[in-house]
């Protein structure tokens, strides 16, 4: 019930169009998340998060995202399920000043994990589950963990049926449950990697006709770093 | 000639003192003594039966019956224990003793544990050879009364349950009336034979949390640290019990509820004493959250547990497996119309009438005249009871109720039993929303939260 897009940049000729490829992906997600939609940018000084309520074009065009650039991007367009239709409820959510992470799909023991991870001293800011996830994640690499292993320990965690898209400017993953429910493709050419729900908002990318198109298969950690 | 029925206004029963108030209080007049009966509580309780669970749909997904796994596996005891029990599913036999029990009962029950991958456990009268031998995990009781309890049978258990309480009758001690007390059943408890026994309700070398550390510390060494050590608790005042138990370093607390059973005891207790086991597992969970150790040291909630709903519900409110005592002797054959015998089915309708009760109906472990040969130490009896057959139909029940617990799991959307969680239940009454701490139904409202 939810759309997410991702853009990791290979060349450098591309980071100043970082934004330009990202938004047309996005919108193509928009019937996938009407309710809100997000993103969040690394252009090597810091990570940008945009996120409001709307159609994800209004929000990039008030935020002029489509100028800005980068090297690494995620977005996500949101069909809210049991939590509220707010900004501080939209995706990509951000545990770490430097981690954003994006969602399809529905966990099933976030209550418990959130229990979990208020014990350590973790608190979320809502009750969304995807919250839970990014903090669970966040937690992790904190204590030291690689991303790719952060994201293996969701598997073990976390109940449910979930995409997830992480970015934290070194590294970029993707990962899926074991059910795979949840849909998912990666083009990957020699100027970048690209993911997204559905295969049409990769379609207008440069040289996707070249590119490495797959579906990325189950409780498989996909991370590419910079 | 027969007399006219009494008119309707003549025959307004009073609550206070309605027909069976009247007829207990008569035979205590003729007996000069309280009820003792086995069983366990008969009034109407709340129950598990006042949950119902939010079942997946269009914000969550169920999964499938028959691709998906839903894990069952459950550990208990790893909190300090070398070797914890590692259990198939979250379904375990409680603690029902030789005595109360007949021979062919325990190897049975034994049996069927083992079959589905389970622990079943000792009881008030130490560890029988029949039951060790067919038991592949066996949890041993230290009871106040310790009888039977020795340092051998403590190094060939596989996990040690220091008995505080039972959900039965909370604060008092087991019984078991003369005629149960055998030759062998007395000799096992160092006891005279066809006595009535009233075991100690209080241990005889602790009281209290203090030195209950010293006990359980003592319990550690005497089998160099192996062990998982369970301190099992009649559910009355379950939040401080339930810390002080993992204060004195328990790896697991069980918490039988009021409706947990009983070979014996005083009517009284049955119906007067604990609380409901909904209200205890609520409770004990808590206790464990605001200890932060739900994660470290496991609760296994007992009393009343008869279905793969009451398991899948007791796991969501926060146990990690449940204990079955009343469920499986029915299963066995307990309060059945007929025992079997060569394949020939033989009535018994005619032994429950003699003990002035019906199959269906029978409370009568106290009495040592179980017409299934479950209940007794009586030779004719206990022979009714085939330990094989027996074994086969408690095997049955353990797995159906098991699929009924990943079948609602797998409803909730959950790879894993004990991903359960109360935020999947919602309650029907008032007081089971108020007792479980769960929203009533169509409502957001917990009582005393909001």
């Amino acid at each position: 019930m939810c759309g997410i897009v991702g853009l990791h940049l290979k060349n450098a000729e591309l980071y100043p169009r970082l934004g330009e490829l990202l938004v047309p992906m996005l919108d193509c997600m928009a019937s996938r998340g009407p309710d809100s939609a997000g993103v969040a940018l690394h252009d090597g000084h810091a990570m940008h998060v945009v996120k409001d309520v709307g159609p994800p074009v209004e929000i990039c065009v008030r935020n002029g995202i489509a100028e800005r650039g980068g090297f690494q991007g995620i977005g996500h367009t949101r069909m809210a399920t049991e939590s509220a239709v707010t900004t501080q409820h939209s995706h990509p959510f951000a545990p770490t000043p430097d981690m954003a992470v994006v969602h399809n799909g529905s966990f099933s023991n976030h209550a418990t994990v959130r229990r979990r991870l208020a014990r350590h001293g973790i608190g979320c800011t809502t009750d969304n589950d995807t919250e839970v996830a990014s903090r669970f994640i966040g937690h992790q690499v904190a204590g030291g963990a690689d991303l790719a292993d952060a994201l293996r320990m969701v598997l073990k965690e976390l109940d449910g049926f979930f995409t997830l898209l992480v970015t934290t400017g070194t590294q970029f993953a993707v990962l899926r449950d074991s059910f795979a429910c949840k849909p998912a493709v990666i083009a990957e050419t020699d100027d970048y990697v690209a993911v997204a729900s559905e295969y049409h908002a990769l379609a207008g990318l440069p040289g996707i006709g070249d590119a490495r198109v797959f579906e990325p298969v189950p409780e498989e950690v996909y991370a590419w770093t910079r | 000639m027969a007399a006219a029925p009494l008119p309707m206004d003549a025959r307004r029963p009073s609550h206070t003192f309605g027909p069976q108030t009247i007829a207990a209080i008569q035979r205590m007049a003729e007996e000069g003594h309280y009820e003792i009966r086995g069983w366990g509580a008969k009034r109407v309780l709340p129950t598990f039966d006042d949950l119902v669970f939010l079942t997946a749909s269009v914000s969550r997904y169920p999964l499938e019956g028959y691709r998906e796994r839903c894990e069952t596996r459950t550990v208990l005891g790893a909190r300090r224990a070398s070797r914890p029990l590692e259990l198939d599913i979250p379904i375990t036999i409680a603690g029902m003793s030789f005595g109360a029990l007949s021979a062919p009962a325990k190897i049975a029950l034994g049996r069927a544990a083992t079959a589905v991958g389970t622990s079943t456990t000792t009881g008030d009268g130490g560890m029988s050879e029949e039951e060790r031998a067919a038991s592949h995990l066996l949890v041993y009781q230290c009871l106040p009364s310790r009888y039977g309890f020795n340092p051998a049978d403590l190094k060939r258990a596989d996990a040690i349950e220091i008995v505080i309480g039972q959900g039965a009758k909370p604060g008092g001690g087991g019984m078991l009336l003369g005629q149960k007390v055998s030759d062998r059943v007395a000799a096992m408890r160092t006891l005279p034979a066809g006595i009535d026994q009233r075991s100690a309700s209080r241990h005889p070398d602790w009281v209290g949390p203090d030195d209950l550390r010293i006990k359980i510390e003592e319990l550690r060494e005497a089998t160099g640290w192996e062990k998982p050590v369970y301190v099992k608790l009649g559910a009355t005042r379950v939040g401080n019990d339930v810390k002080l138990a993992v204060a004195a370093g328990a790896d697991v607390v069980v918490v039988d509820g009021m409706q947990g059973g009983t070979g014996a005891s005083q009517d009284v207790f049955l119906e007067h004493a604990g609380i409901p086991t909904l209200a205890a597992v609520r409770l004990a969970a808590e206790a464990l959250r605001e200890l932060g150790v739900e994660d470290e040291v496991q609760l296994v909630v007992s009393g009343g547990i008869r279905t793969g709903a009451d398991v899948a519900k007791a796991l969501a409110l926060g146990a990690t497996a449940v204990s079955l005592g009343v469920a499986p002797l029915i299963a066995l054959g307990c309060n059945g119309r007929t025992w079997v015998r060569d394949g020939v089915a033989h009535d018994a309708t005619a032994d429950y009438r003699a003990l002035g009760t019906e199959p269906g109906y029978c409370h009568h472990m106290h009495t040592g005249r179980c017409p299934v040969g479950i209940a007794t130490q009586d030779r004719d009896l206990e022979a009714r009871l085939d330990p094989e057959a027996g074994a086969r139909r408690v095997a049955n029940y353990l797995r159906s109720v098991t699929m009924e617990l990943t079948t609602m799991a797998r409803a909730c959307g959950k790879s894993d039993v004990h991903n359960l969680e109360p935020e999947d239940l919602v309650a029907l009454t008032v007081e089971a929303a108020a007792m479980a701490q769960v929203p009533l139904a169509g409502t957001t409202w917990i009582p005393g939260r909001s």
